[in-house]
C-alpha cells in the first residue's frame, strides 16, 4: 500500500471559541482532482489555510508526500511544491502583471533571464500575455483571478489548491478557466479545488469532499455525493435560509 | 530607445562634472555645499530601501547616521584607531543596530512601525546625551583633517558606490522585486516562497550600512558631533521629505529629490536667512502639494507620463 500524496488527518482549527474546521480527515492521490464542497462558512478556506501553512492546525496533522508539514510556514511549503490561490485575490497591485508572475518564478529560477522566460510562458498559458505590462490593479476580476492561478503555477507546484477561481466570472471566462484546469490535470497536476458552481465542480472533480459547519459530512464520486441525503439537506437548508 | 540614451548621456555628464568639480572650482564653499548635497543623495537612497521599496517608513533613519558618526568619533578619539578602521566599524554598528531594532519593530505595520522607530531613535539620542564616552550634550570634537578635496572624493565614492550596489540589488537582481512584493502584500508574498521576516531584515540592514558609513564620514569631515546635530530628527525628517518629494521606491527619485531640496535649502539659507520661518512654511507647502498632486513623486510622475506615451503602440 502506497503513501497518499496528501493526507489530512483529524484536522481541527479553532478561532477562539469558534471551531471552523472540526476533526476532518481525507486523502488526495497523485494526479487526482478533488473538489471541496460546502455552504458558505463551512470551513473550506480555513482548511486551505491550514494545508498551505497560513494556520497551524489546532489538532491533527497534514502529511504531504510522506512528510509531516503541519505548522510549516507557507514559503517553505511553496518550495516543497504546494501552490495556492486566494479566494480574496492578492495581486501585487502596484506592480505589473509580468512582475507579479516573475516574483513567483524566482523560486525555481533564481537568474532573472530564466525567470523572465518562465514568466512569459506562464502568461501565455493563462492568457495574460497582452496584459503583461499593465499594473495588476488595472485588471478586471477575471484577469485578477487568472493572475492568481498564474502566480501559483509559476512556482511549478506538484500540488495546487484553487479557492473559488471560477466564481464571479461570466460563462465565457469561466469556460476558459475550466479548460485551463483540465489542461493542468492532463499534465498530471494534483488539484484540490473549492468551487460553488455545481456544473463546474461536478464535471472536473474525480472525487468530492463535502464540509458543513466545519465537519466532513460526505465523501465520494460526484454521482455518489449528489445522491447523499446529508448533502442535499445541507444545500437545501442553505437555499431555504 | 532614444529616451534611454538621452538619460544615459545626462547621467554620464553629471558623473564627469562631479568627478572634475574640484579642478573646475577652487571655491571651498562650493566644494563644501556639493559634498553635503552628495551626502544627502546617499542618505535619501539608503532610506528608500526600507521606506520606498519595502514599504516601511523608518522615522529613526537618523539614528543609523548618528551611530556611525559616534562610532567613528569614539574609536578615533578614545581608542585612537585610524579612520580607515573606524569608518567600516561605523557601518557595522549601524547594521547591528538595524538587526537588534528590526526584531521587534519589523513586525509592526504602517504608522506603528514609524512611531516605534522614531521612539527608538529618541532613546538612542537620550543615551548619547547621558553617557560620558559620548561627551553628553556637549558632544565631541574630532582631530581636524583639513582637506576638503579628500572629503569630497570620499563622500562621492561612498555615495556612488552605494548607488551602484543598490541599483544592482534593487533594479537588476530579484531582491528588489521581492521587497516590492512584501510592500504590496506581505501575506500573499508568503505563498510565493518569500520569507518576509528575512527579506525585511535584509532590507533594513542594507539601508543602515551606508547610512552609518555616511555618518562616519560626516563626523570626521565636520570634526564636531553632538546629539542634536547627528541624532536629532533632522536626518530622518529630511530623508522622508526628499524621498516623498522625489518618488518612493526608485533610486533616481530620491536622488533628484535630495538635490532639489538641498539646493533650495542652501539658496534660501544663503540669501534669505532672515526668513527661516518662511523656509519651513514653503517646504511644508511643497510637500503637501506634491503628496496631493504627485503621489508617485517627481520622478514617478515623469516616468508615468513617458510610459503612457510609449505604451500605446506596443500593445498587440
Ligand atoms: N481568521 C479568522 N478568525 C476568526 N474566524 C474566522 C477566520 N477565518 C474564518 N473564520 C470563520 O470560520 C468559519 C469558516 O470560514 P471559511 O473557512 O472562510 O468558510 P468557507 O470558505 O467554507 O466559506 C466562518 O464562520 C468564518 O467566519
Ligand atoms: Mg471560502
Amino acid at each position: 500500500m502506497h503513501e497518499p500524496f496528501l493526507k489530512v488527518d483529524a484536522v481541527t482549527k479553532c478561532f477562539g471559541g469558534l471551531t471552523a474546521v472540526n476533526n476532518v480527515s481525507f486523502q488526495v492521490q497523485k494526479g487526482e482532482i478533488v473538489g471541496l464542497l460546502g455552504p458558505n462558512g463551512a470551513g473550506k478556506t480555513t482548511l486551505f489555510n491550514v494545508i498551505s501553512g497560513y494556520y497551524a492546525p489546532t489538532h491533527g496533522s497534514i502529511t504531504f508526500s510522506g512528510r509531516d508539514i503541519s505548522g510549516m510556514p507557507p514559503y517553505k511549503l511553496a518550495a516543497l511544491g504546494i501552490g495556492r490561490t486566494f479566494q480574496v485575490v492578492k495581486p501585487f497591485a502596484g506592480l505589473t502583471v509580468l512582475e507579479n508572475v516573475l516574483i513567483a518564478a524566482f523560486l525555481r529560477y533564481p537568474k532573472r533571464a530564466d525567470a523572465e522566460r518562465h514568466a512569459w510562458n506562464i502568461l501565455d498559458k493563462t492568457g495574460l500575455t497582452d496584459r503583461a505590462n499593465v499594473t495588476a490593479a488595472g485588471l478586471t476580476l477575471a484577469g485578477r483571478k487568472r493572475l492568481e492561478i498564474g502566480k501559483a503555477l509559476a512556482l511549478e507546484p506538484t500540488f495546487l489548491l484553487l479557492d473559488e477561481v471560477v466564481a464571479g466570472l461570466n460563462p465565457t471566462e469561466a469556460d476558459k478557466t475550466v479548460e485551463l484546469i483540465m489542461q493542468l490535470k492532463n499534465e498530471g497536476m494534483t488539484i484540490l479545488i473549492v468551487e460553488h458552481i455545481m456544473r463546474v465542480i461536478m464535471n472536473i472533480s474525480d472525487r468530492l469532499v463535502v464540509l458543513n459547519f466545519g465537519e466532513k459530512i460526505a465523501e465520494g464520486t460526484p454521482a455518489e455525493v449528489s445522491r447523499n441525503p446529508l448533502v442535499i439537506e445541507a444545500y437545501l437548508g442553505e437555499a431555504a435560509a | 530607445m532614444k529616451n534611454f540614451t538621452a538619460r544615459q548621456g545626462v547621467l554620464a555628464f553629471v558623473v564627469l562634472a562631479l568627478v572634475f568639480l574640484p579642478l573646475l572650482s577652487s571655491d571651498t564653499f562650493v566644494l563644501r555645499v556639493v559634498t553635503e548635497a552628495v551626502m544627502w543623495v546617499g542618505l535619501a537612497i539608503a532610506f528608500d530601501v526600507i521606506a520606498g521599496y519595502t514599504g516601511y517608513l523608518n522615522f529613526g533613519h537618523g539614528a543609523f547616521f548618528g551611530l556611525g558618526a559616534y562610532t567613528v568619533g569614539i574609536l578615533m578619539m578614545k581608542a585612537e584607531l585610524p579612520f580607515a578602521v573606524a569608518l567600516p566599524a561605523g557601518g557595522a554598528v549601524a547594521a547591528l543596530a538595524a538587526l537588534i531594532a528590526g526584531f521587534p519593530t519589523l513586525r509592526l505595520k504602517g504608522a506603528y512601525f514609524a512611531i516605534a522607530t522614531w521612539a527608538l531613535s529618541r532613546a538612542i539620542q537620550q543615551l548619547a546625551l547621558n553617557m560620558d564616552i559620548t561627551g553628553g550634550p556637549d558632544g565631541m570634537r574630532l582631530d581636524a583633517f583639513l582637506n576638503p578635496q579628500f572629503f569630497y572624493y570620499l563622500m562621492l565614492g561612498a555615495v556612488g558606490g552605494t548607488f551602484l550596489v543598490l541599483w544592482y540589488l534593487l533594479e537588476r537582481a530579484p531582491f528588489g522585486l521581492k521587497l516590492k512584493a512584501i510592500r504590496e502584500d506581505e501575506e500573499g508574498a508568503k505563498a510565493l516562497g518569500l520569507n518576509p521576516t528575512m527579506l525585511k531584515m535584509q532590507s533594513f540592514i542594507l539601508s543602515a550600512i551606508p547610512t552609518g558609513i555616511l555618518g562616519g564620514i560626516y563626523a570626521y569631515w565636520i570634526t564636531f558631533i553632538d546629539p542634536s546635530s547627528t541624532l536629532g530628527d533632522l536626518v530622518s525628517d529630511q530623508a522622508v521629505v526628499m524621498v516623498v518629494f522625489g518618488g518612493m521606491g526608485t533610486l533616481f527619485g530620491p536622488a533628484i529629490g535630495a538635490l532639489l531640496i538641498f539646493a533650495f535649502k542652501t539658496v534660501f539659507w544663503a540669501y534669505l536667512s532672515k526668513f527661516q520661518l518662511l523656509y519651513l512654511i514653503i517646504l511644508g507647502a511643497l510637500i503637501a502639494v506634491s503628496v496631493v498632486f504627485m503621489p508617485n513623486g517627481l520622478w514617478g510622475t515623469m516616468l508615468k507620463r513617458r510610459n503612457t506615451v510609449r505604451r500605446e503602440p506596443e500593445a498587440p
